[in-house]
């Protein structure tokens, strides 16, 4: 008898205003057998966290499950009395949520809220609760489980948060752990970290897992069967390996090969606009020896016991020729996002030289000239944030265009629709505010507000993070398109090896400030030289080797782990 | 978190000197001086040029008013307020009792209408969209609608008038005894309570269904934490933060309603000896209620603050990072 065997299942939401009902989840049927991991992958929206909850008879504010049948031990769990559900979750199946900041209560200390699920379950008193938290926290590799229980949830790293919530749903040894996302908001590194986690765990008790993922590399890793959905639909199934490399239907095919993946070969060289006139030039950007201090903040006790804040930015040097893209990798706190505020002036650098087009620009943007600020734009990773809601696309365009050009009326509106046309999106979209406009439309509404500015260096700051895989790659090729067309040269940043090793021709690889590695993207990806650069590498193909790398290099190993 | 609590109580300092600066040359100093705005034109009238003067050196007006502020600011501090102007009382003396009697009140109110909108707006905000809610929700429309002088009337009449439970007016004197008191002041409490927990049951209703929707609440009831657990434990604590301010803002503003009802039902209090006060024209009494009301609001907010660093650990560790 399978552990869980889901026949037909609908959930539909309810539109307040409307009252009409929408299906989220429309017919899906799967079975898991003990101890089996399956791995559910789509693009947002299409329903799978939705599904995820309705396994343990969930549904969140709005939704309803309409029909289907969820069979766990051969009972269906959606006929279960409330009280006999809850002493289901938690004990024999369990959830690990995406974000595991919000999903803890933020006015408890983290090891109290995994006792509170033992005292539940096991009827363990307050001390027999907390040793038994302390185990688990052990088990999941926290680093000072003591320190760890006493803290508050906002007091603990992102990685470090993640494992006191496996650890919360490890606690009853549940026959069924369901995972949604839990590693999104996560470092590649430490992605993986968390990932060996739950693998060697499954492998020591037993469990069966459900992963729910976007991303298809991720299943291929740790998982043995997949279900790939869209629209609330099951489009394709099978083992994982198999669908990995060679997808059945359109769906799949495309979704596979939308992955920036870090082992694909690399992209055809552009058509070089004379690179050796283009390596004697003055590089349009010249950093050297940049270093940023964050300054400290004022309390009584820095006057007395003065000491300094590490350099987010120690000592980097780099150039970026004309034309063309220079990509920066590091994990978050590596300082790349400093060096982007730096060289668009929202910070001045604590020391070194930054020099735009030759001249010195070591200055914040309001000692900047116009001329300056219009030749260097950014690009920033949420699209929504940085376009002002309550102006129309046509508004956000012909602005900039108006500031920096003096163009107003017909002759900035259409240049406003040439550069939509340039992102392919219809002139209609000039009368709608960017909330009306999907992910993908407001990114590319913000690059073509970028490109109005006619600039000569881009700053891309995480651009296409938010983004589904899908989207991403539509968008990177778009991109791609426009700055060939004006010869805008692009500092693009990104934690994602495989997105930078597509569209950047020389790479630099920070970590910590630092620059490990640097080159040609040929040469950084094709035959690293620094360890660090080697682990990121292995961590973002989802290699074995991941695990003897981190062994090899103890220091830099041991160094992500405390994030 | 007791760097924190010195830093906010620092501030609120601060913020008495200067509403004591603001209260000096509101009522003192602009436009004319205490004087000016004691005499009426009658007496202006029948005055001469030097019995204005005299009276204004034997009130000791015509030292300069810098001077004047910080003498009356120093006592302040201590609780001397003064003496009034046509009697030479000490205004000490005259607002001592009527404060305690308004704070009783105050008192009174804020424990009764705290928990008793806690209550209603949890259990509103738990059964979100159900019948209670909707009458809870109607109701408390209603109640935040009508005016305290309505509700104080309305009471009087069904209460003192038709059923003769409590006196219309109540008679008792400024020293009267506080359980003397406290047996007549349930009319005049629930006439303001009626208006504050409607507006607060509103307030902890949206709080509450806020958290309730959240992450944390989610992955509790995924954990298998029984209901009951997860509103007292998880969800109330978290929906009360986000509250407090506005809460205390309310309570202090207990002393503003307070003005009106005690007119209403004659209470022995800080708002009846107001009123008084700006009859005779006792600028110097007027000034010193100004003041105490300025202090309670501020005290009300730093306790409210107080509530939060206890309550919310991110705040916490914020305010002591700086």
């Amino acid at each position: 008898m399978p552990l869980l065997e889901v026949k037909d299942l609908r959930i539909a939401y309810q539109n307040p205003s409307t009252g009409e009902q929408m299906l989220a989840v429309d017919g899906v049927s799967f079975k898991v057998e003990p101890g089996e991991t399956l791995g559910i992958v789509g693009e947002s929206g299409c329903g799978k966290s939705t599904l995820a909850r309705a396994l343990m008879a969930y549904c969140r504010p709005g939704g309803v499950i309409v029909g289907g049948e969820v069979l766990f031990d051969g009972n269906n769990i959606l006929e279960f009395t409330d009280e006999q559900i809850r002493e289901l979750r938690g004990r024999r199946m369990a959830m690990v949520p995406q974000d595991p900041l919000t999903s803890l209560t933020y006015h408890m200390k983290v090891g109290p809220q995994i006792d509170e699920i033992l005292k539940i379950h096991q009827q363990l008193g307050a001390h027999a609760a907390r040793l038994s938290t302390l185990k688990l926290f052990e088990g999941t590799n926290l680093p000072t489980p003591e320190k760890s229980y006493g803290r508050y949830p906002h007091e603990n790293s992102g990685g470090q948060r993640q494992r006191v919530v496996i650890a919360g749903a490890l606690a009853c040894q549940p026959d069924l752990l369901i995972l949604d996302e839990p590693t999104t908001a996560l470092d590649t590194t430490t992605e993986m970290q968390v990932l060996k986690l739950v693998k060697e765990l499954r492998d020591r008790m037993g469990t069966a897992l459900i992963y729910i993922t976007h991303d298809l590399t991720l299943t291929d890793y740790i998982c043995e069967n997949v279900l790939v959905m869209r629209e609330g639909k099951v489009v394709e199934r099978g083992k994982a390996t198999e669908i990995f490399s060679a997808p059945q239907t359109d769906y799949g095919k495309m979704l596979v090969a939308a992955i920036p993946r870090v082992d694909a070969a690399f992209p055809e060289p552009a058509p070089a606009i004379d690179k050796q006139e283009a390596s004697t030039a003055t590089p349009l950007l010249n950093v050297e020896n940049l270093s940023y201090r964050y300054a400290q903040r004022w309390s009584i006790d820095a006057l007395f016991n003065p000491q300094q804040e590490e350099l987010a930015v120690d000592n980097v040097s780099f150039e970026l020729r004309r034309g063309e893209t220079l990509g920066l990798v590091g994990e978050s706190g590596s300082g790349k996002s400093t060096i982007a505020n730096i060289v668009v002036g929202l910070m001045a650098p604590t020391s070194g030289e930054v020099a735009f087009d030759g001249a010195s620009i070591n200055m914040i943007d309001k000692f900047r000239s116009a001329e300056l600020r219009r030749r260097i734009q950014i690009i920033f990773q949420d699209p929504l944030s940085s376009l002002n809601p309550r102006r129309r696309i046509e508004s956000i365009l012909t602005r900039p265009l108006k500031i920096f050009f003096g163009m107003s009326g017909a002759a900035a509106r259409d240049r406003a629709v040439e550069l939509l046309e340039d992102m392919e999106l219809s002139a209609d979209l000039l009368k709608r505010f960017p909330r009306q406009l999907s992910g993908g439309q407001q990114q590319r509404v913000a690059i073509a507000r970028a490109f109005t500015a006619k600039p000569d260096l881009i700053l891309c700051d995480e651009v296409t993070s938010a983004l589904d895989v899908s989207v991403q790659a539509h968008v990177l090729e778009l991109l791609k398109g426009i700055q060939n067309k004006t010869g805008a040269a692009s500092l693009f940043i990104s934690h994602d090896l495989g997105v930078v090793k597509q569209v950047a021709d020389d790479t630099v690889v920070l970590q910590k400030g630092h620059i490990v590695d640097a080159g040609t993207t040929r040469s950084v990806f094709g035959d690293p030289t620094h360890t660090y650069t080697k682990l990121l590498l292995a961590a973002a193909s989802r290699r074995e080797d991941y695990a003897d790398l981190s062994t090899a290099a103890p220091t830099t190993a041991g160094a992500l782990r405390g994030r | 978190m007791l760097r924190a609590m010195i830093r906010r109580t620092l501030l609120s300092v601060l913020i008495l000197f200067l509403v004591a600066i603001f209260v000096f040359l509101a009522t003192e100093v602009l436009p004319g001086d205490a004087l000016d705005v004691y005499l009426s034109e009658d007496d202006v009238a029948v005055m001469t040029e030097e019995d204005i003067e005299e009276m204004r050196h034997d009130l000791g007006l015509d030292i300069p008013a810098p001077i004047r502020f910080f003498t009356w600011l120093s006592g302040a501090v201590v609780g001397d307020f003064g003496v009034t102007i046509v009697d030479q009382i000490p205004i000490g003396n005259i607002i001592f009792h009527p404060l305690l009697n308004s704070l009783q009140l105050g008192a009174i109110i804020t424990l009764i209408t705290m928990p008793v909108a806690f209550a209603i707006g949890a259990t509103a905000g738990y059964w979100r969209g159900q019948r209670t809610d909707a009458v809870v929700s109607t109701t408390t429309i209603i109640g935040y609608s009508i005016p305290d002088f309505v509700i104080g009337t309305v009471l009087i009449i069904i209460f003192a008038v038709w059923i003769p439970l409590f006196p219309a007016v109540i008679t008792a004197y400024n020293k009267a005894h506080p359980m003397e008191l406290l047996a007549v002041s349930l009319l005049p409490a629930i006439t303001v309570i009626i208006g504050h927990v409607a507006h607060l049951s509103r307030l902890l209703r949206a709080g509450f269904i806020e958290t309730m929707n959240s992450d944390f609440v989610e992955r509790a009831r995924l954990s298998g934490v029984p209901e009951r657990r997860i509103v007292w434990r998880h969800v109330l604590p978290a929906s009360v933060i986000p509250t407090l301010n506005a809460m205390a803002l309310y309570m202090a503003g207990v002393l503003s309603g307070l003005i009106v009802v005690e007119k209403v039902f004659g209470y022995p209090g800080l708002g009846i000896e107001l009123i008084e006060a700006v009859d005779t024209r006792e600028v110097h009494v007027v000034q010193a209620i100004a003041f105490l009301g300025a202090v309670l609001v501020v005290v009300m907010n730093l306790l409210a603050d107080f509530a939060i660093i206890a309550l919310d650990p991110r705040v916490r560790s914020h305010v002591s990072e700086r």
